[in-house]
Order: C-alpha cells, then structure tokens, then sequence
C-alpha cells in the first residue's frame, strides 16, 4: 500500500525532472542496446554453426573414419585415399564392438558426369549403404530410398539431392526417370529433403545416392571404402568408442606397437566442443566490451541520482516532516533509479532489436530470432537500477530534515 | 494536550564545548489553545520548535503529545507522529517544486496507511480558498497561495498540532495578514497553534505569549486575542 504511494511519488518525480531522467535513460540504453545486439548476434553465431555442422554430420553421436593416418585436407575421394579401410573393417566394428549401434559404409566420388538426355551435371555421387537415412536422421522428400535387397542384388538405382533434381529436371518429375551416371543406366528411386549449407557455406544438396555394392561393382570396381561412419549406442561414451574402434582397426590392420593409425577417427562431438568453445570465446569478449558498457551506465545513474540528492534537499525534509520515514526516503529514491534503468534498458531492447532487423535486411542474413540475450538484458537493467540507485537513496535518508529545512 | 517538563537540550560544538540550547523548560498547551512562542535569535525557539516538532530529542525531560510519550521515540516511531499528529507551516513556504498545489497538499498521506484521497486534498485546498489554484504549479502561485497551500498541507491528516515557524517570514504585509486570519479561523475552529515568531504584530494573533531569553522561558501570559476583527 504504502510502496505503492511511494512508487507513484517516484514516478512523478522522474517526470518532474525530464532532462535528467532522459540523460539517466540514455547511459543505460546505449549498454544494454549492445549488449543485447552483440550476444544475440553471438548467440545466433553459434546456432548456426552448431546447424551447419548438424546438416553435413547428420547427428552428433556417430565416429567418422577415413582411410589414411596423414590428416587429408578437404573431402577424401576414392582417387585421393590409400586402399586400407575395406568393407570387413565395417562388419567388423558393427558386430564386435558392444558400444556401437550402426555402420554406414560410404564409397564416394566428385566429377563424374551425370547425365538425363541433353542436360549434364557433376554432383557429388555416393555409394552408402541402405541404413544411411536412418543413421543420419535424413529423410525422402518423395519416392523411396534402396532396400538393403536392392544394394545386394546390385540394382542400378539412384536418390538425387535437391541441386541435382532442380538443375537435371526442372519443372518433370524425376521419380521412374533413367539417368546415365558415367553412362552407366540408373532409374532414380526417391528425392532427398534439402539438408542446406555445411559449415563451409557450401550446399550439401548437389548429391546423387547409390547402393554401396552396385558403386563398388558396377561402377567404380573399387573394394575399400573412403568413408565409414559409426553410430555410438551412449553419446557420452563416445570417447570409450572411439578408442575401441581405433583398437579394433590396429589389430585387423596388424599395425605394430608404436606405429602410426593407417586410419584417422574423428568424434564429432569433440569437435563440436571445440567449435562452440572458439563460439564462448568471441562471446566472452563482446560480453565484456557490453558490461563494460552497462559499469558506464552505473555510473552515469550514480552521479546523476546524487547530484538529485544534494538538489533535492529540501524535498527530502519536506518529506520527512510530513512523516516519511528513512526507509521510505531509501524506498523512493531506488524506485526512482530502478525505473529509469528498466524503461531505459526497454527502450535499448527494443532499439537493439530494430536496429538488428536492419542489419540483417542490409547484409541479407537469415532473420536472428535469439530472443533470450533480450530477457537477460533486461533483467541487467532491473540490476543496474538497484546497484546504482542503492547508494545515493541511503545518502538522501541520512539527509537531516532539520538542517535541509532551515536553508 | 501538551505536556513538556524539564525539557534540555544540549549541542556539543566542536572545541567550544557545550552549548545547552533549552534549559529545563516546562510548559503545557490545552487543547485549543493558539500559542506565539517568541524571542531574540539564539534563544531556542527553534531548537523547542524541533523537538515539538518531533524532528529532534530533548536530551533530558519529558515531552507528552496528545496522551503519547513521545520523548525516547525511535526514528520510525517518530515519522509517524509527525505524520499523525502534527502539521508545518515553514517561513520558506517548502512546498515541492515542479508539482502541482494539489499533490503538494496530497504529500502527508503518501505516509500514512490509507490510499490518497484526492477528495480530501480537494477540500483542503477549498479550506484555503485555492480550488481553483488545484492545478496550478507551485511556481505558478504568489507567495501568500503558496503560504496557504502550505497551511492546507499541514491540515490535511487532521494534525492535533499545527506548528507555524514564522509563517509570515517571506510575505508581504496582506498576504501575511492574509496567513494570520486564516491560522485565526482554525484558531476558531478548536485547532490547537503554536507560532514562533519574533514579529509581536504575528504574536498578537495569539491568545497566550510565550518569551524565551537563553533557552529559559521568561515570561507566559495569556490574553484575549487581539486583531481578531478587521483583519480581513
């Protein structure tokens, strides 16, 4: 009853003095703007490489194996990596190995001529093996992918990305269509959902699938695979898998003791982790430049608040004569600070997010819709309306009414 | 109504030492009673005001107010005497600035625990003959309205003390006989009035006349008021 009396004072009183409020307001709204601006940003950052990632590794808790110890820049292909991980290396670890759940097995290959009557294009082309949708959470737009019968008796069928759909048939339909993969025959089974950019910036949609055993047989008459990828059965055991795995290829490849892997595993969860640690770094840095921004807005509502005090002297023995007790003088004084830092600390949400709106219509980025640095921001403001507003309200009810009366 | 006995007060100055400002002073105020409280600067009358006033503590003495001891209050008790039991007239006036008369007038009931009744501001300001000044910022006013703003301010949650300190200080002879007759009409009306002053034209106004010389009370005598007609 009474706070709320004093509150209501409060509020006069800032409209009573407008300059001064709005100078109180302005040192609170250009931090909390930037801070909410720059962690939103941050914050959107990280979500977008976490979706990147996400899109070319399909989940995060599968072991990527590739032939080859030396670290092999860029995508491995069947003509840039050594004839070590063979097609038993995957039955092996999916049989063996308690930790693991699945192993796809990947053969793949860049510019090989694919071709629908006059048109021609080079996609990515991959032999994988039918429980590749499943294992990387991928799904058929249309059609169907190969069954594990069709990889086995050798079919010649093909499952086309949204890139090769859109530049091979545009406008037809290409579900029951004869394509020429190296001028090999392929009936195109099914369309992928578009999976959009990897963490390149790249479309991860120019690709055409095939069943792994027609790859090997019919059109590459390869037998070693560039690529297996192990799904863990506990993403938090993934380490524990990883290092079985490794072991595993060791003995089957009778590697000596202190010889180097002829294979190299990555965990994408470790590299995630490194990923949005580089992401928490930038963070820190811009989450500082922002409080750093927010301590200046401290002090302005500080100064500001007691210069108020010292001029408002005699309002204060007004007050206490007529009953105001120093706590209602502290009461009033702080409410006076908490809302001038909260209505700024709005007005810089909502300049913040506007001026982000901008931003990314001018850069043609996606639209950020991180709206969580925006709640903690003002929820900063709140704070910052008490921790600036709680010395200068203890000073105004130290006031003596008897000395601020007499002048 | 009003009770002080042996009241002291004594201030400790830097070197100088001691300054005891109030010497056993002992008084009492019936109810009704309109009471100029005069003498030379330097006498007490503002360190006596204070302590009725309920802005400070005798150092020794008692000091009943309206049946209340009121001497060894602590801070919150005594914020809330004040704002119970006594209003204040200041010479300066003190009313807020940039704030309207009547949220000026509406300020003591910030304090008590009822809401802020406008309807009683209203007619405290209509008490004072300014209702139609309601809105009217405080530097709008002329310093006689603000004077009686100030009066329907200390009325406004029925104080059982009003206390004036020279409350025609800063005014101009009609408007500080303006203020007079108006503390004479609640003077009529049953309010019980302390005034300091050290005008004897104001004390006159007063039924009873209180000298203080050096903290000490040196003379107490009661009269008829005086003035009372043709002062408007």
């Amino acid at each position: 009853m009474k706070a709320g009396k004093i509150s209501l004072q409060a509020m006069r009183s800032l409209r009573r003095y407008r300059l001064r409020t709005s100078l109180m307001m302005l040192g609170i709204l250009v931090g909390i703007a930037s801070l909410a601006v720059l962690s939103s940003l941050g914050e959107a950052t990280k979500r977008e490489t976490m979706q990147r990632f996400k899109n070319m590794l399909g989940t995060f808790d599968a072991i990527i194996v590739r032939p080859g110890g030396g670290r092999t820049r860029g995508m491995p292909t069947l003509v840039n990596v050594p004839p070590t991980l063979r097609f038993d290396d995957a039955t092996a670890i999916a049989t063996e190995l308690p930790e693991i759940k699945a192993v796809a097995e990947v053969q793949n290959a860049f510019d090989i001529d694919v071709k629908y009557r006059e048109r021609s294009s080079s996609p990515a082309i991959f032999g994988v093996s039918p429980n590749w949708l499943a294992l990387r959470s991928e799904e058929v737009a249309d059609g169907a992918f190969f069954t594990p019968d069709q990889n086995t008796s050798l079919a010649r069928v093909a499952v086309l990305g949204q890139d090769v759909r859109s530049q091979m048939f545009p406008g037809e339909d290409p579900i029951g269509k004869t394509i020429r993969i190296a001028d090999v025959p392929f009936e195109v089974l099914g369309l992928l959902k578009s999976r959009g950019a990897g963490p390149a910036g790249n479309s991860l949609d120019n690709v055409v699938l095939i069943p792994i055993n027609t790859a090997s047989r019919r059109l590459f008459n390869r037998d070693f695979l560039t690529m297996l990828i192990a799904q863990v059965k506990d993403p938090e055991r993934s380490t524990e898998a990883t290092a079985q795995v490794a072991a595993l290829l060791r003995r089957r490849h009778r590697i000596q003791p202190r010889a180097l892997d002829d294979f190299t595993i990555t965990n994408p969860a470790a590299t995630m982790a490194q990923v949005t640690h580089a992401g928490s770094t930038l963070t820190k840095i811009l989450t500082g430049v922002s409080v750093m921004a927010l301590l200046i807005g401290v002090v302005v509502i500080m100064g500001l608040m007691s210069i108020a005090v010292s001029e408002r002297r005699k309002e204060i023995g007004v007050r206490r004569a007529a009953g105001a007790t120093r706590p209602d003088v502290v009461q009033q004084f702080l409410f006076e600070a908490v809302f001038v830092s909260l209505a700024g600390g709005i007005a810089g949400v909502m300049i913040g997010w506007s001026g982000m709106q901008l931003v990314t219509r001018i850069q043609k980025l996606p639209p950020i819709l991180v709206w969580q640095p925006f709640a903690v921001a003002i929820s900063l403001s709140l704070a910052v309306g008490v921790v600036s507003g709680i010395y200068p309200a203890w000073k105004a009810s130290r006031i003596d009414p008897i000395q601020a009366l007499r002048s | 109504m009003i009770e002080l006995e042996n009241i002291s007060k004594t201030f400790t100055r830097g070197e100088h030492g001691i300054v005891q400002a109030l010497k056993a002073v002992s008084f009492r105020i019936a109810s009704g009673e309109f009471v100029a409280v005069r003498g030379a600067s330097g006498s007490g009358k503002s360190t006596l005001l204070n302590i009725l006033g309920c802005l400070d503590l005798p150092t020794a003495g008692s000091y009943r107010l309206d049946g209340e001891d009121v001497a060894r209050h602590s801070d919150q008790q005594l914020a809330r005497v004040r704002n119970a039991k006594i209003g204040f007239i200041f010479q300066s006036f003190n009313l807020l600035p940039r704030t309207t008369a009547l949220e000026n007038v509406e300020v003591p009931m910030v304090y008590d625990q009822g809401l802020v009744d406008r309807k009683r501001a209203v007619a405290a300001l209509e008490r004072v003959g300014l209702a139609a000044r309601a809105s009217h910022f405080s530097s709008e006013l002329s310093g006689g309205e603000q004077q009686r703003v100030a009066v329907a301010r200390a009325l406004i949650n029925n104080p059982a003390l009003v206390l004036a300190d020279e409350p025609t200080g800063n005014l101009d002879l009609n408007a500080g006989r303006e203020v007079m007759a108006l503390l004479s009409d609640l003077h009529r009306e049953g309010r019980t009035i302390l005034l300091v002053t050290h005008d004897d034209a104001v004390a006159a106004y007063a039924s009873r006349d209180i000298i203080l010389r050096d903290g000490s009370i040196v003379s107490d005598h009661t009269h008829a008021t005086r003035l009372v007609e043709g002062t408007r």
